[in-house]
């Protein structure tokens, strides 16, 4: 699997919430989600981060997509039941990649565990 | 609860337990704060439609979530949309007599049924209500007053609640708005997941960077008495901490799965 520990996104995104201090497996895995949801989404992490914005036509602004993130969560969905992952665990996943994006200025929510 | 602890208690909550139902009877009560609210015209500029979550198809809840309000409609229990209705001059005349006749507008002041006739209503209202930029501007004051009201009282029920943005043209689809409502604002309520005190009160500035006495410029004077006071009375309360906020987002983080 490609490293992508070195992208700057992704060094930005483990020490702003503060990743490093959690178990070397832990660590591990957070990467290996985002890094096996990157390759499945066809962009690498940057590319995943800059994929979220687009520019308006009239000013050049650039503004975070609502359809973009809808696909993101939408993909995150596929993603979690071709793992297999299901309940909490599902959840839990999805927002591994929803952190990443979150901590590189991409505002998107998506599942709630709500069961016991 | 005494009124400025009601104050002081207010938070927006953010992590609602979802498994808790909020009795109807206790949004009913928050419904009839908002419309004892203060009101130019005695017009009913708020309108609002309540819905309980659970009740709510599940086509319904997804098409009105955004992938910044999902959070929310999962965890609250309640939401309320808030809008303004824009047809607010209707029946104006009519209701501004009623309040001369009660004696609530009374010929002390000046009122009488041709004051409302020549100049209240037709001067004032109507042309105000033809107006786009005044009529928003008086809806919005006024749905502001009826919601500040309803909060309070979620609050006061001993529930949590928030205000937030919604998608306003999928709201508007499936809850069967019309045209002449304008969208101000969904209230989440619930029962808190969180620490109801959210940690503390949020930074506020002192009273003198925004408030001022008998010009702008000349701020108004704090009396450290009121000031201590009202500490004492719960409305000014310890501000939030953040090493412990954190690590109670960081557990609620964990009890739903939420990114952090």
């Amino acid at each position: 699997m490609h490293d992508i520990s070195s992208a700057e996104s992704v060094r930005h995104w483990l020490e702003r919430a503060g990743h490093h201090d959690a178990p070397p497996e832990v660590q591990q895995h957070r990467l290996t989600v985002l890094a096996e949801f990157c390759r499945q989404f066809g962009r690498d992490p940057d590319e995943l981060v800059a994929y979220c914005f687009l520019r308006k036509r009239d000013s050049g602004q650039r503004f975070c997509s609502v359809k973009r993130r809808e696909e993101i969560n939408r993909a995150l969905d596929a993603f979690a039941a071709e793992q297999g992952w299901t309940g909490k665990e599902a959840v839990v996943n999805a927002n591994i990649v929803r952190s990443y994006l979150i901590h590189n200025g991409v505002p998107i929510q998506g599942s709630v565990w709500t069961g016991s | 609860m005494e009124f400025k602890k009601v104050v002081g208690d207010r938070r927006t909550i953010r992590y609602y337990d979802p498994s808790r139902p909020v009795e109807p009877e206790k949004v009913q009560v928050m419904l009839e704060a908002a419309n004892r609210s203060s009101r130019a015209v005695n017009a009913d500029f708020v309108k609002a439609i309540v819905c309980f979550r659970d009740e709510l198809s599940e086509d319904v809840r997804q098409r009105l979530k955004t992938p910044t309000t999902t959070v929310q409609l999962d965890l609250a229990p309640v939401v309320i949309f808030w809008y303004g209705d824009l047809t607010f001059a209707s029946g104006a005349q009519q209701r501004l007599k009623e309040l001369v006749d009660l004696g609530a507008l009374p010929v002390t002041h000046g009122w009488s049924h041709a004051y409302v006739d020549d100049v209240a209503y037709a001067q004032v209202v109507e042309p105000m209500s033809k107006d786009q930029l005044a009529s928003t501007w008086a809806v919005s004051v006024e749905c502001g007053l009826a919601i500040a009201q309803a909060m309070l009282a979620g609050v006061d029920e001993g529930l949590g609640v928030g205000l937030h943005a919604f998608e306003s043209t999928a709201a508007k689809e499936v809850l069967g708005i019309p045209d002449h409502w304008l969208p101000m604002w969904i209230l989440l309520v619930g029962y808190p997941a969180e620490d109801p005190k959210g940690g503390g009160q949020r930074p506020r500035r002192p009273l003198a960077d925004n408030f001022y006495e008998g010009r702008y410029g000349q701020p108004w004077q704090e009396i450290p008495e009121v000031t201590e006071r009202l500490k004492r009375e719960g409305m000014i309360q310890e501000p939030m901490d953040a090493e412990r906020r954190l690590a109670e987002v960081s557990k609620l983080a964990d009890r739903f799965g939420l990114p952090t």
